[in-house]
């Protein structure tokens, strides 16, 4: 710019400058407006949106997809467009060279006028680049698959809670719903070896965090336990193994107390007029009971129990359960420990407790309801007893 | 009324003498500017974000522990019990992206309003400057909750700024701090993100801001401009 451009803007700005405002309330008021908005944008977003929680490092979870932050997704996508061996130009060549022609743009761009009309080369160029990053960043968003996530467990509680459920998914088969060991039935390669109990005091005085976690990590190979970290071969990250350790800890050693949330071990009460439903209190004991051998992968007949639809209708002598009809439900007579031609009582270790088999037979008999909904009606037309009303949905 | 000032007014006028704070007042907030309109609020809007994020992030180092084993779990402690850590966490969280997202709004609007010729060619490159240092405080942080989403991104970071032949390998082991993203990752991330980087910007920030004060805010071009 020479000498007289030069002169020329400033008599220009100084006139501009003097028709002007005060910085000072003008300009300092639009700018504590826009600043309290975003402050009051911030609160509302920590208080309702919040953090998404998530799980904790797994060097071995190659399964996770990485997802840089938002703002970084348009440059991931836009590496997807460049052949392989021509990546570190994408990565760091372009960019590099973007962020260059930023720094010397005054030096570089000679053009005198300020108007974008002025300029349409270079605004219609930034606005390509904006509309090519904008649009690269919903394609990224668009196209990346949702991550598949196990719960986190962030508050004791909710650990234990968890601990519980993949306890009973993963070990209940062969140390039992509560650890308490004895001999294997119904396990492919184990069938009658004998397990010590694990929810003894000798195990939990004796077995420190860090211990168990290698155990359950490890395994025992050469006594039979498979190692469950996915690091070995097994199917549990790191957080899913500290839960189970964490459930272990205070549900059986007697030196910690189990925190008052986390008492009843997530097992349902029944009133005694009440329905029982499926998704309040059959799932629960489904769960804690039978899905560590009823799901994929196990010897059972194919009677898979990890959903209403397969408990109702799969196995291979299904059905097993005939709403209405408990007395000629195979799975009521098997809890109830009869001993059928294809099949053991069930579960094959251990009889189950008489309350848990009743909530069984009070769930058939009543039609094998799947929501607290559907139970409730059934109570309404039964006339209901005791039972408070529940308003319908 | 008496013409004997009072106590506070003598105080004023005692720290003035010292610290000329009246002269403070007439250069920086008492000053003339052409009328401006509300995109030029971007920028102190972005000043506002980057104090927030210095506020609520010297909160979270209190309880924060830059290592493998105890990072998650300080996080989730933040979380969890500290009285208020969710609101302190979820502020420097969502402050974070807001403050991207604004200091590149605010480079566009400079951008297409011309304002970074002549006379403020300075204050544009001292800009473009604390943009790449912002980028580099979202990276940075990214890290540091050590979750699966924080590991796997900075795995896959590292190794793109990696890949140019000869001295990509180079980078990335510098990035990561051995050939692995590990604990000396983690203390690398660390110190760059709550000290050097921030540092440097809060210099940068001041130079910037004596910039636009001593040259003015440029006036909103018209169509002969
Ligand atoms: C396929 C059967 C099987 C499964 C499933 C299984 N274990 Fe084991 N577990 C064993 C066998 C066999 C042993 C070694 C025999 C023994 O010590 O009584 C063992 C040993 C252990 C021990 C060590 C006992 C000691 O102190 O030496 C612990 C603790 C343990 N298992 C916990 C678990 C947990 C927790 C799970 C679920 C994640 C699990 N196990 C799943 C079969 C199994
Ligand atoms: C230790 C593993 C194990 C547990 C725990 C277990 N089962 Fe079984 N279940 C089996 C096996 C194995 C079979 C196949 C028959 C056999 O080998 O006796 C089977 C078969 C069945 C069948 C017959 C399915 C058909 O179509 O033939 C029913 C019904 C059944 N189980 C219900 C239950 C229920 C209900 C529970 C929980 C209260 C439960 N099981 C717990 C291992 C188990
Ligand atoms: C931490 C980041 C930044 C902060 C805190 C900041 C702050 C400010 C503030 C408060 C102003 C006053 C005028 C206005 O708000 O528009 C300003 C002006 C300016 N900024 Fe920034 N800025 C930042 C980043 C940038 C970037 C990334 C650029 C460009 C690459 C930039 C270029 C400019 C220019 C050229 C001016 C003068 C504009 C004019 O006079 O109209 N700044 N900045």
């Amino acid at each position: 710019m020479n000498e007289e451009l030069k002169k020329k803007y400033w008599e220009r700005y100084l006139r501009l400058k003097h028709k002007g405002v005060k910085f000072y309330p003008d300009v300092v008021y639009k700018d504590l407006v826009v600043s309290f908005a975003l402050f009051l944008l911030l609160v509302g977003l920590a208080a309702f949106v919040g953090v998404k929680p998530e799980p904790p490092v797994d060097p071995n979870d190659t399964s996770y997809i990485p997802r840089p932050e938002w703002y970084f997704l348009f440059l991931f996508e836009f590496l997807k467009f460049i052949p392989g061996e021509l990546e570190w130009v994408g990565a760091t060549v372009i960019p590099g060279l973007a962020i260059l022609v930023l720094l010397l743009l005054p030096f570089l761009d000679k053009n005198p006028h300020r108007h974008w009309s002025k300029r349409k080369v270079g605004t219609g160029v930034m606005t390509a680049i904006v509309l090519a990053m904008v649009g690269l960043t919903i394609r990224a968003v668009v196209t990346t698959p949702p991550q598949e996530e196990g719960p986190v467990a962030l508050s004791l509680p909710e650990q234990i809670a968890l601990g519980q459920e993949l306890y009973s998914i993963h070990c209940a088969e062969c140390h039992g719903p509560d650890g308490e060991g004895g001999e294997i039935q119904g396990v492919e390669g184990l069938e009658g070896v004998v397990l010590k109990p694990i929810n003894s005091q000798d195990e939990m005085y004796t077995r420190s965090d860090q211990t168990l976690y290698n155990i359950i990590a490890y395994g025992q190979q050469d006594l039979g336990m498979p190692p469950f970290g996915r690091a070995y071969g097994g199917e549990l990250g790191p957080a899913e193994i500290k839960a189970i350790v964490t459930f272990m800890r205070y549900t059986w050693d007697d030196r910690v107390e189990l925190p008052a949330e986390a008492q009843g071990g997530g097992m349902p009460t029944l009133g005694p007029d009440e329905v029982p439903s499926y998704e309040e209190h059959v799932e629960p004991l489904v769960k804690r009971y039978c899905v560590s051998c009823h799901r994929p992968g196990k010897k059972n007949n194919n009677y898979l129990m990890t959903s209403y639809d397969e408990v109702m209708h799969s196995g291979d002598h299904a059905p097993v359960i005939i709403p209405g009809d408990p007395d000629n439900s195979i799975l009521i007579q098997l809890i109830q420990r009869h001993e059928l031609d294809f099949s053991r009582p069930m579960p094959p270790t251990k009889a189950l407790p008489d309350d848990v088999v009743d909530i069984f037979v009070r769930w058939v008999a009543a039609g094998a309801p799947q929501t607290a909904a559907e139970a409730d009606q059934i109570e309404a037309q039964q006339g209901g007893g005791a039972a408070p009303a529940t308003p319908q949905p | 009324m008496t013409d004997k000032p009072s106590r506070m007014q003598a105080l004023y006028a005692w720290l003035d003498e010292r610290l000329g704070l009246s002269t403070i007042y007439k250069v920086v907030l008492d000053r003339k500017v052409p009328k401006v309109n509300w995109w030029y609020t971007l920028g102190s809007a972005t000043l506002f974000l980057f104090t927030m994020q210095v506020i609520t992030g010297i909160f979270l180092t209190v309880y924060y522990v830059p290592t493998p084993d105890h990072a998650y779990d300080s996080v989730n402690y933040i979380m969890q019990d500290v009285s208020f850590g969710w609101l302190v966490r979820g502020i420097h969280h969502w402050g974070a992206s807001f403050m991207v997202l604004f200091v590149f709004l605010h480079m566009l609007r400079v951008f297409y309003m011309g304002a970074y010729k002549y006379p403020r060619e300075l204050t544009w490159v001292i800009g473009v400057l604390l943009f790449v240092l912002t980028l580099g405080m979202g990276f940075t942080g990214y890290l540091l909750p050590w979750n699966q989403r924080a590991y796997w991104a900075t795995t896959v970071g590292t190794q793109i700024a990696g890949t140019p032949p000869i001295i990509g390998p180079w980078i990335t082991r510098i990035l990561r701090g051995g050939e692995e993203i590990s604990a000396l990752t983690l203390s690398r991330f660390f110190s760059l993100h709550i000290w050097m980087i921030p540092a440097l910007m809060a210099l940068l920030i001041a130079v910037h801001l004596y910039l636009v004060i001593r040259i003015g805010i440029s006036n909103p071009p018209s169509k002969d401009e």
